[in-house]
């Protein structure tokens, strides 16, 4: 037993010396093998010689060899380990080579921009809600104070999947739905995806992109509107931007108010991005229309509300230098 | 709306320059569209602003509406222009030009005046260029007129030659189906019962509210004539200009919503005009206007302009505004204006939209900013949404690009469940998707198309569906997918298969689904989890559906801060090559309790085995440490079940 003991001990401290002195992963596989091997493996002769030992000496020396043979294992593994970080020091590596990117996965631009806007509505409270792509009539337009005929219609011109039923030409029918299903108060944003029977050209598209929102609550005014969208306009565009208030009609709302953006590449002079408007329509908005609260069962006398809508693909196109909003949903790639 | 500065100047003492005229008008809700141009025309040079006209506004297609609000604005006064409101000539009876309205659901009022002996000329410079200026070319100082009323009132207006009408009379009644009208430019028109005409002697001349015809026109040899100004339904008018694709200055204006007492003022201005330049003898006519419509009248509290404004405006402002605009002030106590409202203004609606004229006359500007204090209320953000955001992040921190598509696509011709558009404008946009790789793959290709070669791609959306009755709302379904193509067009179908199914599992692991099988049913193969059909593979991709994704989604326990205490064993098994492993790959996953975690090592063919085998290296991880009894135990009910053998 003890010639066992004694065969563990130079077993040990032989090969742990020979490990640390390999020198390529070629002379830690002689060595693995030396160890192991089931034929001629020291460590295997080991344990064969185990067998002939009392049951005492099994207890005493066997956990002694799987020790052992732990050990040299992990040795093996982490010289090899070294051996490979070895190499990383090759002199042929030449760091100054130009890399190359791996490919990192993107999010649309659209999604992209829908988040920062999801962020800002976030941090002030709103939730983020979507609705259904297919509609009624009801919603789209009827709730929304826009009777059959309105003139309003004429910017609208609908995608219609059967007699009462459409496809949605703005976000707005979410307005409506939620209005119906929710107590006030309320705070959501709504992204969503809108369609109009258009004819396609590089701005104008049958599909597109809308974002709104809205907030119901009792003591809201145009001061909280002014307040609210000045703060998102500073967040999307910086904090020096120049904002022009001013008033504009949209059904959905009474009084409407429409919200530019000074250009931001010309300063009010007139460019091609402006239009040579000097100004950018960000967005429209205003209070929301008595009757729609009440079309929808909230109390105009009690609550009062503010809402805004916007295009979204005009600014995602601005940002990613996309000149055709075909290309956008479907045309582009990412490298 | 154009507006030569030159016109507007008439009714108001304009001051600044015109970027500032034009600034004001943006402001009070008329923005200035395209940068102010100049009309140049001889000795004349005139600035014409171009104003975005909203609908709702009648009056703003009206040059003196646009003026009024401009005054209004700037606290300027306003001018009207003048008018000849006396009483014309009484006829004879046999010179009344009679008046028969067969359609009084379309026709409100037909306001009618008759001139006799007036000299049709070239109409002066100034009202020449006014014209022109704005857009219309002049023709004759009658016609000119009652173009030059049109713009200056919004009141469309139409003179015919006496000489040339058939019958003294004109009988306005629907179109018969087919009939037909030559137009002032020379077009003819097929009309059908839903447009109204104005007839002479049983023969359409014009289609009513639309346009005039080439029969009864004025010109230079024209001594007599009638002048009509009328009021029609504006839904009919819009529908039916719609349909017969017209469009022109008169239906602008008379599909909106116009006060019937317009074509009293915008009349008494026209016979002022043709009086003036035109001369001649001015007879009264038939004003054919059986119910006459009354002034509107509305209440605005000054707590609810505050309500709606947040900001408090004097007692004595909002008069003056209210004023300016022409609100007429019936009564004002304990805080309550009492108003008539202009019969020009019929946007009005409600007391928000006083309110509303009120805020912008007094400049939005005054407004203050202030944000919202009261408690934020519940979040309502849909569990679906956040999980589809989610979906999307852990796509991309995989090197998956996100895409959105266009759902509209050509219409399959005998899919049922199609949602099919009724008023597509093309047949290759007539129809919704019902699946999302036929609108994402064109994307693939185009990958292919920029010679790139590692494509990997996902859409998280929607596909539509009908089930039922068209016209039932609730037959109609939106189903959340998410399609995933992965594509490396220098690998083989077996590599791109493998790491699509890379793709997958690294998704479910992701979402921390443990439990999913995958199942061969007639050419598709299903992915499930937890017994429930969740989405289907192939070789260049996978699509799932994301409630079902959501359902069964739980946090992920991918982090570890043991060092594994299993012991593992592999097991090299070799079974028919046309096999599915699938199903031997559940069967070891589910033998036993004390299995923790089954990997595929490796798969392979060759010379070792014969032709029609394959070799599959399992690893297996054990809780236990008696690994030998186990794997006995397991091949055994392995060979029992499937047609297997086992390799040392």
């Amino acid at each position: 037993m003890n010639t066992l003991k004694d065969k563990i001990s130079e077993i040990n401290s032989e090969y742990r010396q020979r490990i640390g002195d390999a020198s390529d992963a070629e002379e830690l596989d002689t060595l693995y093998l030396s160890l192991f091997s089931k034929k001629h493996g020291v460590v295997t002769a080991l344990m064969k010689e185990l067998a002939g030992l009392d049951t005492e000496g099994k207890r005493e020396v066997g956990p002694m060899i799987n020790d052992l043979q732990s050990r040299l294992k992990d040795e093996l593994e982490e010289k090899r380990r070294d051996l490979q970080d070895h190499m990383m020091q090759d002199p042929l590596i030449d760091l100054t080579y130009p890399e190359k990117p791996a490919v990192w996965g993107m999010l649309h631009p659209t999604t992209q921009l829908i988040r920062e806007m999801n962020t800002f509505f976030r941090y002030y409270g709103f939730s983020v809600v979507e609705g259904p792509e297919i509609e009624t009539e009801e919603f789209n337009f009827r709730k929304l104070n826009l009777p059959e005929g309105h003139p309003a219609t004429d910017l609208q011109d609908t995608l219609y999947i059967a007699d009462d039923i459409l496809l949605t030409t703005h976000t707005s029918s979410i307005e409506a739905r939620l209005l119906t299903q929710q107590k006030p108060p309320i705070r959501v944003a709504f992204p969503g995806k809108c369609y109009r029977n258009e004819t396609v050209n590089s701005t104008n598209a049958a599909f597109f992109h809308q974002y709104q929102g809205f907030a119901v609550d009792k003591g809201i005014t145009m001061e909280h509107l002014k307040g609210v969208l000045e703060a998102f306009h500073k967040y999307l565009f910086g904090d020096d931007v120049i904002l022009r208030y001013r008033y504009k009609y949209y059904p959905e709302v009474s009084p409407g108010l429409g919200i530019d953006l000074k250009c931001q590449f010309c300063h009010g002079k007139g460019c091609q991005v402006c239009r040579q408007r000097g100004w950018i329509e960000v967005l429209g908005s205003g209070m929301i229309h008595y009757n729609i609260l009440k079309n929808c069962g909230i109390d105009p006398e009690i609550y009062t509300g503010f809402a805004w809508g916007m295009g979204l693909d005009r600014l995602v196109m601005q940002r990613y230098g996309i000149d055709d909003i075909r290309k956008l949903y479907g045309g582009i790639v990412y490298k | 709306m154009r507006i030569p500065l030159e016109w507007l100047k008439e009714y108001v003492d304009v001051k600044g320059p015109v970027a500032e005229v034009a600034e004001s008008f943006t402001l009070l809700g008329l923005m200035l569209d395209k940068p102010v141009y100049e009309y140049k025309e001889g000795r004349y040079s005139w600035p014409i602003l171009d104003l975005e006209h909203r609908m709702d506004r009648s009056d703003w297609l009206s040059i003196l509406g646009c003026a009024r609000d401009y005054a209004a604005f700037e606290g300027l006064s306003f001018k009207m222009p003048p008018v000849h409101a006396e009483p014309g000539l009484a006829p004879k009876q046999e010179q009344i030009v009679d008046i028969k309205v067969e359609c009084p659901d379309v026709v409100k009022r037909f306001n009618t005046k008759v001139f006799r002996n007036i000299k049709v000329v070239e109409s002066p410079d100034w009202l020449k260029n006014r014209l022109k200026a704005y857009g219309i070319p002049a023709i004759n100082n009658i016609v000119d007129i009652t173009n030059y009323v049109m713009v200056e009132y919004g009141q469309p207006m139409h003179a015919q030659d006496l000489a040339k009408m058939e019958a003294q009379e004109i009988v306005i009644r629907r179109a018969k189906e087919g009939e037909e009208v030559t137009t002032l430019l020379g077009e003819t028109v097929k009309l059908t019962p839903e447009q109204f005409v104005l007839t002479q002697a049983g023969k359409a001349t014009v289609i009513g509210g639309i346009v005039g015809g080439n029969t009864t026109g004025v010109d230079k040899n024209t001594k007599d004539i009638v002048l009509d100004a009328g009021n029609y339904d504006q839904n009919n008018i819009r529908r039916s200009s719609r349909s017969l694709k017209i469009l022109n200055e008169t239906v602008l204006r008379y599909d909106k919503y116009l006060h019937p007492e317009l074509a009293q003022h915008a009349m008494e201005r026209a016979v002022y005009l043709i009086l003036e330049l035109a001369g001649g003898d001015y007879y009264e006519n038939v004003d054919w206007y059986p119910q006459p419509v009354a002034r509107g009248k509305i209440s605005l509290r000054m707590s609810r302009l505050e309500k709606v404004g947040g900001v408090k405006i004097e007692n004595n402002r909002i008069t003056e505004i209210l004023t300016a605009l022409e609100y007429r002030i019936i009564k004002e106590d304990g805080g309550v204006f009492e108003l008539e409202i202009p019969y020009f203004r019929t946007d009005i609606e409600v007391e928000d939209d006083v309110a509303a004229d009120i805020l912008r006359i007094n400049n939005y500007n005054a407004i203050p900013l202030r944000l919202m204090n009261m408690a934020p209320p519940k979040e309502i953000t849909p569990e679906i949404y956040t999980f589809e955001e989610k979906l999307k992040d852990l796509l991309a921190s995989g090197g998956l690009h996100e895409h959105i598509t266009d759902p509209i696509l050509p219409y399959e011709e005998g899919n049922t469940m199609q949602v099919r558009l009724e008023n597509a404008l093309t047949a290759d946009k007539s129809a919704l998707r019902t699946n999302m790789r036929s609108t994402l793959w064109p994307v693939l290709k185009n990958y292919e198309k920029h010679k790139l070669t590692d494509i990997n791609i996902f859409e998280v959306g929607k596909t539509y569906e009908v089930n039922g009755a068209k016209n039932k709302y609730t037959s109609y379904k939106e189903i959340r997918r998410l399609q995933v193509l992965h594509k490396n067009t220098t690998s083989t179908p077996y590599e791109n298969t493998e790491h699509t199914k890379k793709i997958l599992a690294s998704l479910l692991q992701g979402l921390g689904i443990e439990d999913h099988r995958l199942e061969k049913t007639d050419g598709t193969t299903d992915i499930f989890i937890h017994d429930e059909k969740a989405g289907s593979l192939e070789v260049y991709g996978f699509m799932l559906l994301t409630e079902i994704l959501l359902k069964h989604a739980k946090p992920a326990q991918r982090v570890v801060s043991d060092l594994p205490q299993y012991s593992t064993q592999n097991l090299s098994l070799i079974m028919d090559v046309q096999k599915p492993f699938g199903p031997v790959f559940e069967e070891i996953k589910n033998f036993d309790d004390n299995i923790v975690e089954v990997e595929v090592e490796e798969e392979y063919t060759g010379k070792e085995l014969a032709e029609d085998k394959k070799a599959v290296l399992v690893k297996i991880a054990y809780k236990t440490n008696q690994t030998e009894k186990f794997r006995a135990k397991l091949l055994k009910h392995l060979k029992s079940k499937f047609k297997l053998e086992h390799r040392d």
